[in-house]
């Protein structure tokens, strides 16, 4: 129950990659909300994990996309930021968070997700597009994309997640 | 010295988070001097490979508008012919100063703050970062970064790549940069005050260096301002390029390039 599995870690990270690389920029609804959902796969990592391990798989996902979208060092960046306060806010947020091992939609509860996920993606949209700005000029546009993509990138987690839990009971 | 130890074991995980964010900030700089060949970008042939795969699947579905596109192309192209055959050539024609290959654009964003496009032709084609991209219907970008089979190219919608430009009726040199806003516009700088200009005034390339051949169309003039305490216009155009559809480029090779810059750079 308390191990974690590392295999099937490993097979989520390769899913949500290959799932996300090849749409990066293209999942785009009226050019202002981007999809970047592979946030879901670093902040649901498990709670075992110590804080050094997730920061440095942050980086190391965060470095990946980077090389996909010509920001090296954007991506990277943020996603520690958010491994780094991310045990903060499960804190904040949840009181028995040290009980259980998988952060999902069942453990967490709905309101739980969407207090946990939305807040930190966003902070990671936040530092990403703010960055990629070049600063806070034309601040009107850009606090709109952060807040779309932010809303967006929620959605398809919150799909993702929901459509595994199915598949998990029926088997 | 045991205290300081604890003290740093202690500290270990703000260690590793700083140390991993200045490793971020200085990949970031390392990336923003211009030219680089630094394989953390989208020409890195992985990378190309897997946006290649997933332009193959995309672009069956516009085969038809593509078609249709270059038809069009193809049309202008031979008009542009049938003038060039009426005219006799001149000796500046007949040098061949500019050779053009043809690439796909394989990916390209165009609403982020800072834009870029991933092409289909690299060093085997002989493309060098600097050279210019254009498409049919106007100036596109600059070559940033280039891999064996792919090249990365800094769009027009960004802000770093400013272009030499030219008012066609005027003859007035102006600057083309982008201003972060919209995909279809840009801003133009530097047009002194005693010149007038008009709402639909054609901006083209000026062939001032040897990035984009003269006359390139960029776009027109859809608004301008100029109040008393300004030195220069402020102007904006429309960009004669969609950037939302862009497939086919052509990459500009100057051939002159290095005797005319060894004259304007001594």
């Amino acid at each position: 129950m308390n191990r974690i599995n590392i295999r099937e870690l490993v097979l989520n990270f390769i899913f949500m990659m290959l799932l996300q690389l090849p749409l990066i920029y293209r999942v785009t609804l009226f050019n202002k909300a981007f999809g970047f959902f592979y946030v879901g796969f670093i902040l649901l990592l498990p709670t075992k994990l110590s804080r050094s391990y997730l920061m440095f798989i942050g980086f190391c996902s965060g470095l990946f996309v980077d090389v996909f979208t010509n920001t090296p060092g954007i991506h990277a960046s943020a996603c520690v930021f958010v491994m780094f306060i991310r045990n903060f806010w499960l804190m904040v947020i949840n009181d028995e968070w040290q009980g259980f091992t998988n952060l999902n939609v069942a453990t967490l509860r709905r309101t739980g997700f969407f207090g946990y996920l939305f807040p930190l993606i966003f902070v990671h949209h936040f530092i990403l597009f703010t960055v990629e700005n070049g600063g806070l000029h034309l601040f009107g546009s850009l606090f709109a994309r952060i807040l779309y993509s932010a809303i967006f990138s929620f959605i398809i987690i919150f799909a993702i997640n929901l459509l595994v839990k199915l598949n998990s009971k029926r088997i | 010295m045991k205290r300081l130890l604890d003290f740093l074991y202690k500290r270990r995980e703000t260690g590793l988070f700083l140390v991993l964010e200045i490793l971020s900030i200085w990949l970031l700089i390392v990336y923003n001097r211009r030219y680089n060949a630094s394989f953390l970008n989208s020409s890195n042939e992985l990378a190309a490979s897997i946006f290649q795969v997933s332009n193959n699947v995309s672009g069956y579905f516009q085969l038809a508008e593509i078609n249709e596109k270059l038809v069009n192309e193809n049309e202008k192209l031979l008009q542009q012919l049938t003038l060039l055959k009426q005219k006799p050539l001149s000796y500046k024609d007949t040098i061949g100063r500019f050779s053009i290959t043809r690439a796909n654009v394989i990916n390209s964003t165009f609403s982020r703050s800072i834009n870029y496009i991933t092409i289909s032709a690299g060093e085997r084609d002989s493309i060098e970062p600097g050279m210019g991209v254009i498409s049919s219907s106007g100036v596109v970008g600059q070559v940033k970064s280039v891999s064996k089979n792919f090249a990365t190219v800094y769009s027009l919608l960004h802000p770093n790549l400013l272009v030499s430009s030219l008012i066609k009726r005027t003859n007035t040199k102006a600057t083309v940069q982008w201003d972060q806003e919209d995909y279809d516009k840009a801003s133009l700088k530097y047009i002194p005050r005693h010149i007038s200009i008009k709402k639909g005034d054609t901006i083209v390339t000026s062939g001032f260096n040897s990035v984009f051949p003269e006359n390139i169309l960029i776009g027109v003039i859809e608004e301008f301002e100029l109040s008393e305490e300004m030195t220069f216009y402020e102007a904006k155009i429309k960009l004669a390029t969609d950037f939302t559809s862009l497939k086919n480029l052509y990459v500009i090779n100057d051939l002159l390039k290095n005797e005319k810059d060894s004259l304007q750079y001594p």
